[in-house]
């Protein structure tokens, strides 16, 4: 089991928390997978340029996605079950990246200027050309060179071997330590965060949200709506019309009828 | 532009093998229909649409992208998601066709749910002019998925042409036959239902809070709860008993009416409409199952937070 930190129940709970919405579910539920997705990712193979970051936090959204999927009462383990989406994830992010990026005619000619200047230069000298001595060469800013010679890299694959095929005991991925990787999930879940609240508030207006939250005990105690009247300066049957409402108004937002025509 | 009746809720299926298959079917599909006037979708993972992007031209600019990466994870959600695009498009245009690349996952013990979603969807949109077809790469695509296609689509085109799926089966009947019977559980305690739905709701809010469910999941039981009850009072003569407690580590509610019950199960499922209940469309949205069923003591809905 990629995660001996946590039981079934655990495991269970972290799962039907983060699919409600729970964010703290959902941020305990990636710690727990964390180096299970960062060994998926360790071991992805791609020839396409694409940081291994990248590859882990679209691996942290396929997994909290598996949890919106998973269904407790069946027997297939979570991980079993979400490592196909964690992988088919990275899988997309690395067919995204892969598609050919066209270079404008401009560009195109740059390369070719700095391919005939490094030519030159190694002819010359035997040996490779700083980026300074391109740049004199050329007459391309030190920007532009960096610029059309990043088009021109391909990347290191994270299972390639270190230090050449016939010394193969590590890989790049294997060495590449997870502090990286807990700074990109961060970034996953502060979104999450920030996608509940404005989900809520682009529905609701102030009022409205205060009334909810305290009638229902919402990240605060329980209220009457004879105190939540009091502290809105209103009676509490005015409170109590608030809350019908906002109730209303997020079941019409959630049931919109398409607009068919007439002549249809 | 003008659709004829038969022209609504059209679903059908494209079995592909290639990218370029796909291309080869979804362009002009979509072409033709914005020759007509009718919108366009492309539903599809992020590659997918990068893809069409690309293959569409200069028309991709009059085509609605959706990313589908994350929106098939449960039935009613999913066909929400979709009814949404469908809204939002059928504000501009009569009528619409779609190309949408269907996420089925690996794991057999799910792949009844789906199929039952593809089911149906025959039914949750048959009231829109839409011609939707649902897209399946067969290239590692389980046989059983496949012969669900079959069985869900009347239409579907594979190997270059349209064919008449002669194993279309009745969406209703075959999602009767792939829902599960729902099991009886044991511990679930009675909390009564009080005088009006306001107090239903308050204890059962009292409820939720002292069981530690999470803010989040709160408001959403609160209203889907509450579409039941009100659906119980309207249609089931009145609420007999409310029933709480844990099963499968999630939060149940039972709400027993006084009624003869359904037997449909498409209730929840079917996109707005005039003469379509609203209540339990968006009580399916909000939680993770709901069943109904005939239990000793009264009809039963039962939600699964």
């Amino acid at each position: 089991m990629p995660s001996d930190r946590l039981t079934l129940r655990q495991e269970h709970d972290l799962v039907i928390g983060a699919e409600a919405g729970d964010a703290d579910a959902s941020r305990k539920l990636v710690e727990a997978f964390l180096p299970a997705i960062v060994g998926v990712a360790a071991h992805f193979s791609t020839a396409v340029r694409v940081e291994r970051q990248e590859l882990v936090q679209e691996g942290v959204a396929g997994l909290l996605f598996a949890a919106r999927r998973y269904d407790t009462g069946l027997e297939t383990p979570f991980w079993a079950y979400a490592s196909f989406w964690v992988r088919k994830s990275m899988q997309e992010l690395v067919a995204e990246l892969a598609r050919p990026v066209a270079l404008s005619d401009r560009a195109v000619r740059g390369l070719a200027l700095l391919g005939r200047a490094r030519s030159e230069y190694l002819q010359a000298h035997g040996s490779e050309p700083t980026d300074g001595e391109l740049s004199r060469a050329t007459g391309l800013t030190r920007t532009q060179i960096e610029s059309l010679q990043a088009t021109q890299l391909r990347p290191r694959a994270l299972e390639e071997p270190l230090g050449g095929a016939a010394e193969a005991v590590a890989t790049v991925g294997d060495t590449i330590v997870d502090p990286v990787a807990e700074r990109e999930y961060e970034q996953v879940l502060d979104e999450i965060e920030i996608d509940e609240v404005r989900d809520l508030a682009d529905e609701l207006d102030a009022r409205e949200r205060r009334v909810l939250r305290a009638h229902y005990g919402l990240g605060e105690p329980v209220q009457t709506l004879s105190q939540i009247g009091g502290r809105l300066g209103l009676t509490a049957e005015r409170a109590r019309q608030i809350e019908v409402g906002a109730l209303q108004k997020l079941r019409e937002r959630m049931s919109q009828a398409a607009p068919v025509r007439a002549n249809v | 532009m003008e659709m004829s009746s038969e022209d609504l809720g059209r679903h059908g299926a494209l079995l592909y093998e290639s990218q370029d298959a796909y291309v080869e079917f979804a362009v002009p599909f979509l072409k033709e229909g914005l020759e007509l006037g009718e919108g366009a979708i492309v539903a599809h993972t992020r590659p997918g649409l990068a893809m069409m992007r690309e293959a569409l031209g200069s028309d991709a600019a009059h085509v609605t992208f959706v990313d589908v990466s994350s929106a098939y994870t449960r039935p009613a959600r999913t066909l929400a998601s979709y009814h949404q695009v469908w809204v939002e498009q059928l504000g501009k245009s009569p009528s619409l066709r779609a190309v949408a690349d269907v996420q089925f996952g690996l794991d057999p013990a799910e792949w009844d749910l789906w199929t039952a979603y593809e089911a149906v969807f025959n039914r949750s949109f048959e009231h829109l002019p839409a011609w939707v077809v649902c897209t399946y790469n067969t290239n590692g695509t389980p046989d059983p998925i496949i012969d669900g296609v079959w069985r869900t689509h009347p239409d579907v085109h594979a190997g270059d042409a349209w064919h008449t799926s002669d194993r279309f089966e009745d969406p209703d009947e075959l999602l009767g036959e792939l829902t599960s019977e729902p099991r009886p559980l044991s511990g679930l305690r009675s909390i009564g239902f009080g005088r009006d739905l306001e107090e239903f709701r308050d204890g059962l809010a009292r409820v939720l809070a002292a069981e530690k469910v999470s803010d989040a999941a709160v408001l959403d039981m609160l209203l889907a709860a509450t579409e039941i009850a009100e659906n119980a009072i309207e249609h089931g003569g009145g609420v007999a008993d409310v029933r709480v407690g844990h099963a499968d580590g999630r939060f149940v509610c039972e709400v027993v009416d006084r009624g003869e019950g359904f037997d449909d199960p498409a209730a929840g499922y079917l996109a707005p409409r005039p003469g379509v209940g609203r209540g339990l469309w968006v009580a399916r949205q909000l939680t993770w199952r709901l069943e109904f069923f005939a239990a000793p003591d009264g009809f039963t809905a039962r939600i699964w937070l």
